[in-house]
């Protein structure tokens, strides 16, 4: 017997024809595997979770490996919330808090996610899909790249891209097909290019990822209007490629909920859209909570790579996460939405002043449209690396520079990305005052090199 | 140790994150510098002010909004800076690495992290593998999609043979081994105490042996052992860890709290050489980020508030908890299993490793047959490198049953083993 999914048992037959064929004219996720990934099976202990659906009573369980919670210290735990409310674990949320839990996720929460993603995005396969809590959007991002890129495969990012998932791919020194942005992210056109032309080439291999940020871009706070997203996802259809939609700021758009562009995933018909949620941004980054949702067959895959690194999410964690949407309901979360919103977008427009009154001038930006970053171009200074680098902490400010986000981080770079999170407006005022003077001494400095 | 050889190309290719390294200086910075680099949610959206956390023994634990920000804001990757503080002060009084100036550890999402990112690390499909067998099949899943060459290292009541190691090491010659970097076994995967699935550890004179054997070859030796602090006896009778001969400084070790604090906060750490662990930090960089900071602030708030009297105390208590259910298990094997099963004593941990006399399989007496006998247990095939091959072993856990249930249970065993014995 092999696990699908946390409640679907499939025979090995079965199994192997559904990632052979799939069924009728659905997709056949077999073909977008790397070869690791493809030997992926449960653990000799997972198969016996069958016995677990049902267990007579007088059954004596032997089986399981896990330590016997009355031995943990911990007895009572409560969280007292920003609006007065106190969460009070009760024993049994306490216990599964304390104990190894399933891989997909503490299933209360996992619930609670799926009617979130349902309410949002309607996938339009809801039926064929599935969701499993990650540590973190990253890791769910990183064990899709392991599952989905043999080394030295192609795969379709933008440029600039966010530079973690450039140091996730790094590892597998992937071929890039870096699609360069204009101010509503990755342009169609240059990426129905870059496609054609890798089909056209002698060289063997077409990419079956493409990884985009589609709202508040990191870096370049971007988000990608309707129409665009329309006109990918019609190109991912056409080059047969899987969309990796990472999605940390979807809460974040400055725009109310109803106008926030459509999904990858509310737009999936066919099943090729892997999307990453998360909860740091909006609830807590330490928690390190968030989920991937897309194709079951896909799903499964990563499930066996996650339960033979960390097992399961923290336990403890989900357990607080879902208390706190149990608490607050829909309109809870709502109102929490709509206050991370106003907060964001004071903090866009603070920085928004800073730079007007101090770049002006020195540097070009667009407007953010949600999100926690300015991307700002440098006019005068050819590199923006070493000015920050090695210069930057004189001047007591430290941003990224644009290098970090690009493929070639060996080219000279005009960008620079500052957060505008977690300063006050003071310490923005005073950043960018900051900053202006660093990029007039590095203008001189050019100069005098010149 | 030129550490190259043991790194693949994929892990080699691994390069820091800027942001994640800029925000570790953060820790340092004059108050002075405007911090626009990382790309942090503020605190103050943050809908967890505090909590209390009450502890068995009637204490309490109080995470103060500053401390809770801690919990809820992104942390360094290489972990909560006081914890690290408290493991290595642990690690040093336990084991007390002689090249201790060489060694890092950092905490990771369990101990199965580390063990899988150190894996992932080493391994490339096709290479050979040194590990004790039985193994745990955690780690068996994180070596199945490599379709590794293993090279399985059998044991007997007081764990892996030296000799058994040795032989199967012959086919290469140490002098040419040690230096190669293909087509050799290069790792070493071992249990030390109380081991899952035999339950029976490692004799000192045997660590020396084994551990002398790696260095003739030149392996790394992935010592994972998260019941430590569920061996049974004094704890200053310990038999010593690879980490505390590691002269060589060849030892990756992997502790757990999982067993002792609690498994669902998933925090363990790995100890070892610096060029390693930097290989594994920059996996976790690209991965996980960090282990969650909640479950990593309460425990060093925990240790803290035991001192290290208070950490001692819990684990002798949590000892005595599995040395009583160890007897009771035993008692009842002894009861209704004599004569139909052989096994060794466990000397720690949770696990009876038992052997069925006359039933060449048990695979198929458990899945099958077993439920309606009213018990499960896991049968041998599952903790070997090769699961085609039969294997008369089953494990049974004594962690969550009560002794009538032990009686119960072992009952119901005996009566299934003696139906197999007839359709045998």
């Amino acid at each position: 017997m092999r696990r699908f999914s946390s409640d679907l048992w499939i025979s090995e037959d079965v199994c192997y024809s559904l990632l052979k064929h799939q069924y009728c004219n659905r997709m056949n996720y077999s073909k977008y595997l790397s070869k690791v990934a493809t030997r992926r099976k449960p653990s000799g202990i997972s198969d016996m979770r069958k016995y677990l659906v049902n267990p007579s009573p007088s059954l004596v369980w032997l089986g399981s490996g896990m330590p016997n919670p009355t031995q943990f210290p911990f007895r009572e735990v409560t969280v007292g919330l920003d609006d007065g409310e106190v969460l009070h674990l009760s024993q049994d949320m306490l216990s599964s808090g304390l104990q190894y839990g399933p891989t997909p996720g503490y299933r209360p929460l996992v619930t609670q996610l799926k009617a979130m993603v349902e309410l949002h995005h309607s996938p339009p396969r809801w039926s064929e899909s599935n969701l499993l809590v990650t540590v973190g959007a990253q890791d769910g991002v990183s064990k899709a790249f392991e599952m989905l890129l043999d080394p030295g495969d192609y795969v379709v990012i933008s440029d600039p891209c966010y530079s973690d998932a450039l140091c996730m791919l790094a590892s597998l020194a992937p071929q890039y097909l870096a699609i360069e942005n204009d101010d509503e992210g990755m342009v169609p056109a240059n990426l129905r290019a870059a496609l054609n032309l890798a089909a056209n080439s002698a060289e063997k291999g077409m990419p079956k990822a493409l990884y985009l940020v589609p709202n508040a871009c990191n870096p370049t706070g971007t988000t990608m209007g309707e129409v665009r997203r329309r006109e990918i996802y019609a190109i991912a259809q056409e080059y047969d490629l899987i969309i990796l939609e990472d999605d940390p700021y979807y809460f974040l758009t400055y725009e109310e909920e109803e106008n926030i562009p459509p999904s990858f995933l509310s737009l999936d018909i066919d099943g090729r859209v892997l999307r990453f949620d998360s909860f740091s941004k909006i609830v807590s980054a330490g928690l390190r909570v968030a989920f991937v949702t897309g194709p079951a067959p896909l799903l499964a895959v990563m499930e066996l790579h996650i339960q033979s690194s960390i097992i399961c999410a923290p336990m403890f964690t989900q357990v607080l996460v879902s208390e706190l949407l149990r608490g607050w309901g829909e309109e809870g979360f709502r109102r929490h939405t709509a206050k991370l919103r106003k907060f964001y977008k004071n903090q866009r427009d603070a920085m928004l002043l800073a730079a007007s009154t101090h770049l002006t001038g020195l540097c070009e930006w667009t407007v953010p449209k949600g999100g926690i970053f300015l991307w700002l171009k440098v006019v005068g200074v050819k590199d923006t690396g070493p000015m920050i680098i090695e210069r930057g902490i004189t001047k007591n400010v430290i941003l990224i520079p644009g290098k970090e986000f690009v493929v070639d981080s060996s080219k000279p770079n005009q960008f620079m990305r500052a957060a505008f999170s977690c300063v006050t407006p003071e310490q923005m005022m005073k950043g960018m005052e900051n900053l202006a003077s660093l990029i007039r001494e590095e203008i001189a400095l050019q100069n005098n090199q010149a | 140790m030129n550490y190259s050889r043991f790194i693949t190309q994929i892990s080699q290719n691994r390069k820091p994150s800027l942001i994640r390294e800029l925000y570790e200086t953060l820790t340092n910075a004059s108050p002075e510098l405007v911090f626009m680099a990382g790309g942090m949610p503020n605190p103050q959206m943050f809908p967890f002010q505090a909590a209390s956390i009450t502890l068995k023994d009637g204490r309490a634990l109080t995470l103060h909004p500053k401390l809770m920000n801690d919990c809820l804001q992104y942390g360094p990757t290489s972990g909560y800076p006081p914890l690290v503080k408290h493991l290595k002060t642990l690690t040093q009084k336990l084991h007390d690495p002689p090249r201790w100036a060489d060694t890092e550890l950092i905490v990771t999402s369990g101990s199965q992290d580390g063990l899988c990112k150190a894996i992932e690390m080493m391994i490339k499909p096709g290479d050979y593998f040194a590990t004790q067998e039985p193994c745990y099949t955690g780690t068996l899943s994180i070596l199945h999609p490599y379709s590794l060459r293993y090279v399985p290292v059998e044991g007997d009541r007081e764990g892996m043979k030296p000799e058994a190691l040795r032989a199967a090491l012959a086919p290469w010659k140490p002098e040419a081994a040690r230096d190669a970097v293909d087509d050799v076994p290069k790792v070493l995967y071992v249990n030390p105490n109380a081991c899952n699935p035999t339950g029976v550890s490692l004799t000192e004179e045997r660590r020396h042996e084994i551990y002398q054997i790696a260095s003739d070859y030149n392996l790394i030796i992935l010592e994972d052992d998260p019941y430590y602090f569920v061996q049974f006896g004094d704890i200053k009778d310990y038999p010593p860890s690879f980490l505390s001969m590691d002269t060589d400084g060849r030892v990756l070790r992997f502790d757990s709290l999982s067993k002792i604090l609690s498994s669902g906060i998933r925090i363990g750490f790995v100890t070892g050489p610096k060029p390693l662990i930097q290989r594994i930090l920059l996996h976790e960089q690209a991965s996980v980020l960090h282990a969650n900071s909640l479950s990593q602030v309460l425990v060093s708030e925990l240790l803290t508030l035991w001192g290290e009297d208070g950490f001692f105390k819990h684990t002798q208590s949590v000892q005595e908890f599995y040395f009583q259910q160890r007897n009771a298990m035993v008692k009842a094997a002894e009861q209704h299993l004599t004569g139909l099963c052989e096994w060794a004593v466990p000397t720690g941990g949770m696990f009876l490793w038992l052997k069925v006399n006359n039933v060449p399989d048990t695979w198929d007496m458990i899945l099958e047959r077993a439920l309606k006998k009213n018990v499960i247990l896991l049968p041998g095939k599952a903790f070997m490198c090769d699961q085609s091959q039969p294997s008369t072993f089953m494990r049974a856990a004594f962690s969550l049953i009560t002794p009538e249930q032990m009686n119960i249970g072992l009952q119901n065993l005996a009566e299934l083993i003696r139906e197999e014995m007839t359709l045998v």
